[in-house]
């Protein structure tokens, strides 16, 4: 699914990311350690289309990395970093938008929005602005936005960010059932029980510069 | 992701705040209100101003369709350079990811979007033309036809303009070279008149309608119109490949930073609003900014490098720096068209606006004041060395362009540059003000009740400007310091007192 060859990324001759390869197959999780400045979201970047690599290519699923083609999103979700929300809106709100813009039928939009609010445990909080959210909730609202739409590689920079070990148990049960449903996972992560209760293989990156 | 998607994720987003019929009622009383008492009379004061004799000498001057091909290349190419920063393909940030990260093509997505502002820039292009063609009706100038021509042509360049800006937002790097080439490009043409009939802003020109000779415009102005018709149509056929260009990162980072820009510039916190749009340093960082030096040469020479490390801006900002010392050099000895004092408030203005990009250690200093302890010196200390950078810049650059303008024009070197002197030293005073500004203050959101109205709101527009104010009463106060010079030191006390009780007020 993922084929990664030789990537490195470099900026004004400073190393952010040192060439690599990798590959990783439908239904696999793939879990990328290393320390900070390491390039672990370099790598994402790439992966996700959000930056040129300086040497070498990335392909998902034998096409290019492109974000601009709308093929390629509909094929891939990242969360790096979180996403920006609108102040005015709510927790559901927000997930309704993201899951409008995928699907045809409005209300499986909302009704899918209301399934993963529940597989978050977001449930009680849908009706809250995001400043009404705690720093924990609103990661878990970031991923539940990209768990909205459609993909077949999700690809996710330290989704462990501000989780209690409740919360945390709860995105590696929703995250192996992406997994196990032919979802392939790229997950950046300083998390040791993340990476081995969730990923098939692990990718350590030395540090870059 | 089909319209009808696109349609209803937009749709749940308006959906957020539905204005209630009171609401609304209320909305479009406060439109036509401040059509009446704001808009109106601006417009008129504008027609008043394009109707007078020097203007209308201006407009029929055989230069000015010389002059409207460069600004028209000024527009394309300013469109170009504002697309990087502020494209017009952009929501609220929000409905900018979810769309952008969504299905569809970005053609459709942000079409809305691009077409709206599209047409607001077309519109005041339209509105600039009719105005300077109705103004030469007015006189007698031109005819009926020829204010539709030029109005005609005037739609066009918004429409170029806006592909431009659509460019400039969807090729950021190649942005900056298309538009030094599009204002060499025009200036060329401006000075070879016989090159107009090759490029698009030489057909504006041609389009012009106070040809002195009057008898171009019936044969020239429709293959003019034509040609900048065909290429008009030709640059909206290729606004969908341009939007499919657009990269979901930058329209998310332009967004947010258009959104912090608009909510700072909502509560007059100007200076915040331009900082959304303030270049980051990427180049120099493996020249070391901090030497083994003593203290007062180490922080001169780290602020002239962290300046440096954004080389745009700082060369932006030591030729303005420029321009204020030869606008000084004028208003010490002015030629008696324009008064010394109106020369030197725009040479103070022009020294605050580019002592911005020298001041950041200034800025810096204000905020580690602000701050826990983190320097092992005192806070004023800190304050004082940082305001030694942009004191010497701008002392050595306007010395010496004063000098140098004094000595082209046979004037005494003397005078005006220590008038120079003294409005940079005042300038730098006044930036260090505006750094330990802070938030509007609460008191000044009380209304202010008059006979004419709430004055409330006029005060705190003069809070949010009071830099800029500042500085144009020191440059005032410069320039008539030889015949008295008490507006200076009026104004040198006003800015002390005001820098030392906002320091004592720091966070």
């Amino acid at each position: 699914m993922i084929e990664v060859r030789e990537i490195g990324v470099v900026v004004d001759d400073v190393i952010l990311l040192a060439p690599i390869s990798v590959s990783a197959r439908r239904g696999e999780a793939l879990i990328v350690r290393g320390r900070n400045g390491s390039g672990k979201s370099t790598l994402l970047r790439v992966l996700a289309g959000a930056r040129k690599p300086s040497t070498g290519e990335a392909r998902i699923a034998g096409a290019s990395v492109l974000e601009r083609d709308p093929r390629f999103r509909r094929r891939v979700a990242a969360m790096i970093g979180l996403p920006p929300l609108a102040a005015d809106l709510t927790v559901v709100d927000h997930l309704m938008l993201v899951a409008t813009t995928w699907a045809d039928d409005r209300r499986a939009a909302a009704t899918l929005a209301h399934v993963i609010l529940d597989e978050l445990g977001l449930t009680g909080l849908a009706e809250r602005f995001p400043h009404e959210l705690s720093s924990g909730q609103t990661q878990l609202l970031g991923l539940a936005l990209v768990l909205a739409r459609p993909f077949e590689v999700l690809i996710l920079d330290e989704p462990e960010q501000r989780l209690d070990p409740e919360h945390l148990a709860t995105v590696i049960r929703v995250l192996r059932a992406r997994r196990d449903a032919g979802a392939t996972l790229v997950v950046a992560t300083h998390s040791a029980v993340l990476a081995d209760e969730l990923g098939d293989r692990t990718l350590h990156l030395g540090v870059a510069a | 992701m089909s319209d009808d998607r696109i349609a209803g994720a937009l749709a749940i987003w308006h959906a957020r705040n539905l204005r209630s019929a009171g609401d609304r009622a209320f909305l479009a009383y406060a439109v036509v209100m401040v059509l009446l008492v704001a808009v109106a009379p601006a417009g008129r004061l504008v027609w008043l101003a394009v109707t007078t004799p020097e203007a209308i000498a201006a407009l029929t001057s055989p230069s000015a369709p010389e002059v409207t091909t460069v600004v028209v290349a000024a527009l394309w190419a300013g469109a170009l350079l504002w697309g990087r920063d502020r494209g017009p393909a952009l929501l609220a940030p929000f409905p900018t990811y979810a769309l952008g990260a969504g299905g569809s093509r970005r053609s459709r997505a942000f079409r809305g979007a691009v077409l709206r502002a599209g047409a607001v820039v077309t519109a005041g292009s339209v509105a600039g033309a009719g105005l300077i063609a109705g103004s030469l009706m007015s006189h007698g100038a031109t005819g009926a036809v020829g204010v539709a021509v030029f109005a005609t042509a005037g739609a066009l360049v918004g429409i170029i303009a806006s592909i431009a800006w659509l460019a400039g937002q969807a090729l950021p790097r190649a942005a900056a070279p298309m538009a030094l080439a599009v204002l060499v490009l025009g200036a060329l043409s401006a000075a070879v008149p016989l090159l107009q009939p090759f490029t698009p802003w030489g057909w504006v020109a041609m389009a012009y309608p106070a040809d002195p000779s009057h008898a171009g415009l019936a044969l020239a102005a429709p293959l003019a119109l034509t040609a900048l018709a065909a290429s008009a149509a030709a640059l909206v056929a290729l606004a969908p490949r341009l939007m499919a260009r657009l990269a979901l990162e930058r329209l998310i980072e332009q967004a947010v930073r258009w959104e912090s820009a608009t909510n700072h510039a909502t509560i007059m916190d100007f200076s915040a609003a331009v900082t959304a749009y303030r270049r980051v340093p990427h180049r120099g960082r493996r020249i070391r900014a901090i030497t083994p030096v003593r203290l007062p040469l180490a922080f001169l020479i780290r602020d002239a490098i962290g300046a440096a490390r954004t080389p745009g801006r700082l060369v932006g900002g030591v030729l303005a720096v420029a321009v204020a010392g030869v606008l000084i050099t004028l208003a010490v000895a002015p030629d008696g068209t324009v008064p010394g004092w109106v020369v030197g408030a725009a040479a103070g203005v022009l020294l605050f606006g580019g002592l911005g990009p020298l001041t950041d250690g200034v800025r810096h200093a204000v905020s580690v004041a602000s701050d826990l302890p983190l320097y092992g010196i005192a806070d004023e200390r800190l304050l004082a060395l940082h305001v030694l950078f942009p004191l010497a810049a701008s002392a050595v650059v306007l010395v010496a362009v004063v000098v140098a303008c004094s000595i082209v024009a046979g004037a005494a070197a003397g005078p005006p540059a220590l008038v120079a002197l003294a409005l940079g030293l005042l300038t730098s005073a006044v930036r260090v003000g505006a750094a330990l500004k802070g938030g509007l203050p609460p008191a000044l959101l009380a209304p202010i009740p008059t006979p004419m109205g709430d004055f409330g709101a006029a005060v705190r527009m003069v809070w949010a400007i009071d830099g800029v104010l500042l500085a144009a009463l020191a440059g005032a106060g410069a320039a008539l310091a030889s015949a008295s010079p008490v507006l200076l030191v009026a104004v040198a006390v006003v800015v002390v007192a005001v820098g030392i009780r906002r320091w004592r007020a720091r966070a």
